[in-house]
């Protein structure tokens, strides 16, 4: 059987290890096989099988009922999507690059968002697509959308770092009776480094659970998307000190983990944020003031955070290296914090 | 048109009617209550139990919520933000969705509903219902990115979807030669409605509606402004169209507006005695299901931890 399937969903069921692209690509083939409502829109995704091709294949097996390419209009087919969720289908709408979600920022937050606040249903659709920079992609081919969403009662926002999350937070993700917006990183797609055997069968991960990525004593990373890897290369490095670097993966950042970090801090004492978005206005300060709410008596030092800086993402390689948060600038503020 | 048809838009058209007055007493929110947007819901097929056409009324007023099987009582007690109204006051004037009866509500977006519908009607074919979907917008939605969006999906597509673009008094851009250029540009039918018979009206709307189930695609229609300056003279040349399609007396004519206006009348009434919305019942539901973590208001806060 497997050898009819798409190649990009077909990794697991051939007993090898897959990347985020095919954990992506698996979890929307087993989705679309479980569940008759689900079904794809988004452009380019059925004949051209999707920009950087999760949706290969997809055309021909589920027909184009199922896979929709729609007209170049990010609004018009997320509010389709919209509409068709209110009649008891489960849209999964593609993006092609995330930076074009702006156009349909209106109806996500709007309507969408709002709709079982209205009394008018819960809207189970997912507004999936790559986001992210380090592809030499400049400004709009590049950026992170969590914060503008952030801010909206009504969502939820997940953004995997591993295959097996990618795979099992997006099953979450389809069957969620929320509209969900599901982030995932350019960077990690195929990633070698990144593959790992994923289980065979319906693994799902619930949304709204952080991971310890890495267990520590000395300090808390609190971390997201290709950064988890970032802060793991960089708590190695400083494992060759003997500090040992607790790093948690939100997974899902809004609703929040807020325990999750919590106990986390309560261990370690002290907390540093890290993320790709820029850092004005990035999750950070929120989890910087819960923290403050929640766990302000264990904190032994400041929360200090590692982001992007304050800029739309350059296209020049080497502006954009200097832009984005390294494994160095982790390094040197864990140790300052560690040294605090 | 059979008689107990023009008998139920006659008592709807008049309950229309009758609302716009106890609208402006309750929200003081002048409603333009066009009785033509009543016999054009009135041509779909609502149903109660969530299997008929839908229809999303946006700007129009309480005259197609009618149609579709709403009570006078629950539009007033959306629109008052009553505790007891169909969304508990969370949101209040033309936003109430009732998916069963078939009733899709405004955000207030020009466009964003013909979206919303052109995803309902696309839903419909997928799962082989021969059901159709009905919305009304304002003109200036077409000024709208949001509404060519949705619209031109729906032509691609061709979806089962009926928009009526009501021209009010949009002057130059009411020119029913510019809205029809419009719709043949989509590739859509076309078609317009201004003073004709209202049996004219109903039967615009039902023919849209068999080519829309027909998999023609989509029908644009021109709800355009009547000349008459008195602003119920549609809805007197209404009354009489009813009598005339339906034969029915002056006695029968007089206890239908009779029946809709103590209808009315007991809905605001009872309106005034019912309570407003409690904060905590109304601020609960903004997700479904159970969110993991502790959450807090500022009615609520946490007890500050000591480190020990």
């Amino acid at each position: 059987m497997s050898a009819e399937l798409p190649p990009q969903v077909a990794r697991t069921r051939e007993g090898r290890p897959a990347t985020v692209l095919e954990g992506i690509a698996e979890a929307l083939w087993e989705e679309m096989e479980r569940d008759g409502r689900v079904f794809l829109m988004g452009e380019d995704i059925g004949a051209y099988g999707g920009a950087f091709k999760v949706t290969r294949g997809f055309l021909e097996h589920f027909g184009p009922s199922r896979v929709i390419d729609t007209p170049i209009s990010e609004g018009g087919f997320t509010g389709a999507a919209a509409g068709a969720a209110h009649m008891g289908l489960r849209p999964v709408v593609e993006m092609q690059f995330m930076d074009f979600i702006s156009p349909a920022y209106d109806v996500l937050t709007n309507y969408i968002a709002t709709s079982l606040y209205r009394g008018a249903g819960p809207l189970p659709l997912v507004v999936r697509g790559p986001v992210g920079g380090g592809n030499r992609g400049g400004p709009f081919h590049s950026q992170n959308v969590e914060m503008a969403f952030f801010h909206t009662p009504g969502l939820k926002i997940v953004y995997p770092a591993t295959p097996r999350d990618a795979k099992g937070l997006l099953k979450s993700a389809i069957r969620d009776d929320n509209p969900v917006i599901f982030e995932e990183h350019k960077g990690l797609y195929r990633a070698p480094h990144c593959r790992e055997m994923l289980p065979l069968g319906d693994e799902t991960i619930p949304l709204g659970r952080a991971r310890v990525a890495k267990e520590g004593e000395d300090l808390t990373i609190v971390t997201y998307g290709l950064m988890v890897h970032r802060s793991l290369e960089a708590a190695e490095e400083l494992a060759r000190d003997r500090i040992h670097v607790e790093v948690i993966d939100l997974r899902t950042l809004l609703p929040l983990d807020e325990d999750a970090i919590v106990a986390s801090v309560q261990k370690t004492g002290k907390l540093l944020v890290v993320h790709e978005d820029t850092r004005t206005g990035g999750i950070a300060g929120e989890i910087s003031m819960r923290i403050n709410e929640r766990a302000f008596e264990w904190l032994d030092g400041p929360i200090l955070r590692v982001t992007a800086i304050d800029s739309p993402v350059p296209f020049s390689g080497a502006l954009e290296d200097y832009f984005l948060p390294s494994v160095a600038d982790v390094v040197t503020a864990a140790r300052y914090l560690v040294r605090y | 048109m059979g008689r107990a048809v023009v008998q139920d838009l006659l008592y709807q058209g008049y309950q229309a009617r009758f609302l716009e007055a106890g609208i402006q007493e309750v929200a003081e929110t002048p409603v333009s209550v066009d009785v033509r947007s009543v016999v054009m819901a009135r041509a779909m097929r609502p149903s109660p139990d969530g299997r008929g056409d839908l229809c999303a009324p946006g700007h129009i007023g309480p005259g197609p919520l009618l149609a579709f099987g709403a009570t006078p009582l629950e539009f007033l007690r959306q629109l008052a933000g009553k505790g007891t109204a169909p969304a508990a006051a969370r949101t209040g004037g033309r936003t109430w969705t009732d998916l069963r009866r078939g009733l899709i509500g405004w955000d207030g977006a020009r466009g964003a509903l013909t979206q919303v519908l052109a995803g309902a009607a696309l839903a419909f074919r997928q799962t082989e219902q021969r059901r159709a979907a009905l919305v009304f917008e304002e003109l200036a939605a077409t000024e709208t990115g949001a509404w060519h969006e949705g619209f031109n999906l729906a032509a691609a597509q061709r979806v089962p979807l009926i928009v009526v673009l009501d021209a009010g008094d949009d002057g130059p851009r009411g020119d029913p030669a510019r809205i029809e250029r419009l719709a043949r540009s989509y590739g859509t039918a076309f078609d317009s409605v201004a003073e004709e018979p209202f049996a004219r009206i109903f039967s615009t709307v039902t023919d849209a509606r068999n080519r829309a189930l027909a998999g023609q695609g989509p029908t644009l229609i021109a709800l355009l402004p009547r000349n008459a300056a008195e602003p119920w003279a549609a809805h007197d040349a209404f009354v009489e169209w009813a009598r005339a399609e339906g034969g029915l007396s002056g006695q029968e004519v007089r206890m239908i507006a009779q029946a809709a206006s103590a209808g009315v009348e007991h809905a605001l009434r009872r309106l005034a005695k019912e309570p407003a919305a409690e904060p905590p019942d109304a601020l609960a539901p903004v997700y479904a299901g159970r969110l993991p973590g502790p959450p807090w208001t500022r009615r609520d806060p946490p007890e500050p931890a000591a480190r020990g």
